[in-house]
């Protein structure tokens, strides 16, 4: 690899940005381009082909009238936002540590958010509508929301709504739901954002202690990233 | 309609106020107080002039009691010295225990609050948003 697409390709994971490493097989020779891109210079085949493949997080060769190509896919990590330090989240977060993601725990109660309860865990103690104005929320972003206080949840549900985020899910029971999809319908919110949101969260496996629903709504996660629009996504 | 859902409307009414929010460009004392239980958090800034308030900036994130208690303040805290908020505390206090009180001037719809009464647990919510013009007038050296 040439010195030059190296830096590139590093500038590029630094910054947690999507990136897809082409090489043209005939001839070796590689070059960067940004999957999502308006507007590229990039052979259109090859750049449709870079948007399904970082989509898919799935590195291929691809056939096109410009050439064979490898595409290998950079994305950046998943990141797992957790709004609410609550007991379910003690035992979530490190879950998601070990399934290879990032997470990020945001609670402006200080006495949840407090770094004994959660250690080696990142922890904002911070409205979470502010702190992920600040953080971003990507197409590699999931939230769950569990204080069950709407005057902190719904902010954090808003600003997932808002973003491309690929996972959202809220901790609470079916009434409590319907009461939370009409508030966020009240804010503007139509049908199909609203059905971007998991709530029940998590998947129906009658999970019952906290590490069991931890499971469940991780489980719910995996499948809207590497199964999006399968069954598994739903529910 | 019972009287709890006349002061609910009220309250709530109350909470989207927007008297006093905003940043001063300019401070003599300011404060921020938060509830670590419930995440409710509360900025106070005041100019003075003499020992009473000239000006008031304030922003709040909290439920509706603390949003209407510090919107109530926002009112009419201006042109007011630490001693008469102390008093409007304490009439606040009186109003949340159900006990004699008679909050007067701006602070008369304290009353608004008395529902409250029922839930101990929620008095911090009414109360933070005094506690914090308090401390900030104490930062501004009165």
């Amino acid at each position: 690899m040439k010195n030059e697409i190296l830096r590139g390709l590093l500038d590029e994971i630094r910054a947690k940005r999507p990136v897809v490493l082409a090489t043209r097989l005939d001839s070796g020779e590689g070059f960067l381009f940004d999957p999502f891109a308006e507007r590229s210079s990039v052979d259109p085949a090859v750049q449709g082909a870079g948007r399904e493949a970082a989509l898919a997080d799935r590195s291929g060769l691809v056939e096109t009238a410009a050439g064979r190509f490898f595409l290998r896919v950079f994305n950046p990590p998943v990141s797992v936002v957790i709004v609410g330090a609550v007991h379910i989240a003690q035992a979530l977060a490190p879950m998601v540590k070990l399934a290879g993601y990032d997470v990020l725990l945001i609670d402006p109660r200080r006495a949840f958010a407090a770094q004994e309860r959660f250690p080696g865990i990142p922890l904002l103690s911070e409205w979470p509508d502010e702190a992920l104005a600040r953080v971003g929320l990507g197409r590699r972003s999931a939230v769950v929301t569990m204080t069950h206080d709407p005057k902190i949840d719904d902010p954090a549900l808003v600003a997932a709504l808002r973003s491309e985020a690929f996972y959202i899910g809220a901790l609470g029971s079916k009434k409590t739901q319907a009461a939370r999809r009409e508030r966020l319908a009240g804010l503007g919110f139509g049908e199909r954002d609203l059905a971007r949101l998991h709530g029940p969260v998590g998947l129906p496996i009658g999970a019952s202690s906290t590490g069991e629903i931890a499971v469940s709504i991780l489980s719910q996660l995996v499948g809207c990233l590497r199964q999006p629009g399968g069954a598994r996504a739903g529910a | 309609m019972t009287s709890p859902e006349i002061y609910q409307r009220a309250l709530l009414e109350l909470a989207r106020s927007k008297a006093g929010v905003g940043q001063l460009s300019k401070a003599d004392g300011r404060a921020t107080l938060d509830n670590p239980l419930c995440g409710d958090e509360v900025t106070f800034e005041v100019l003075l002039r003499g020992d009473r308030i000239a000006e008031l900036g304030r922003k709040v994130r909290g439920c509706v009691l603390c949003e209407a208690s510090a919107a109530l303040i926002g009112r009419a805290a201006l042109g007011a010295s630490a001693s008469e908020l102390s008093q409007a505390r304490e009439q606040a206090l009186a109003v949340l225990r159900a006990e004699p009180a008679s909050p007067s001037g701006g602070f008369a719809d304290l009353k608004l609050f008395s529902p409250v009464h029922e839930v101990p647990s929620r008095y911090r919510c009414v109360l933070l948003p005094f506690d914090a013009l308090e401390e900030a007038l104490a930062k501004a050296g009165r």
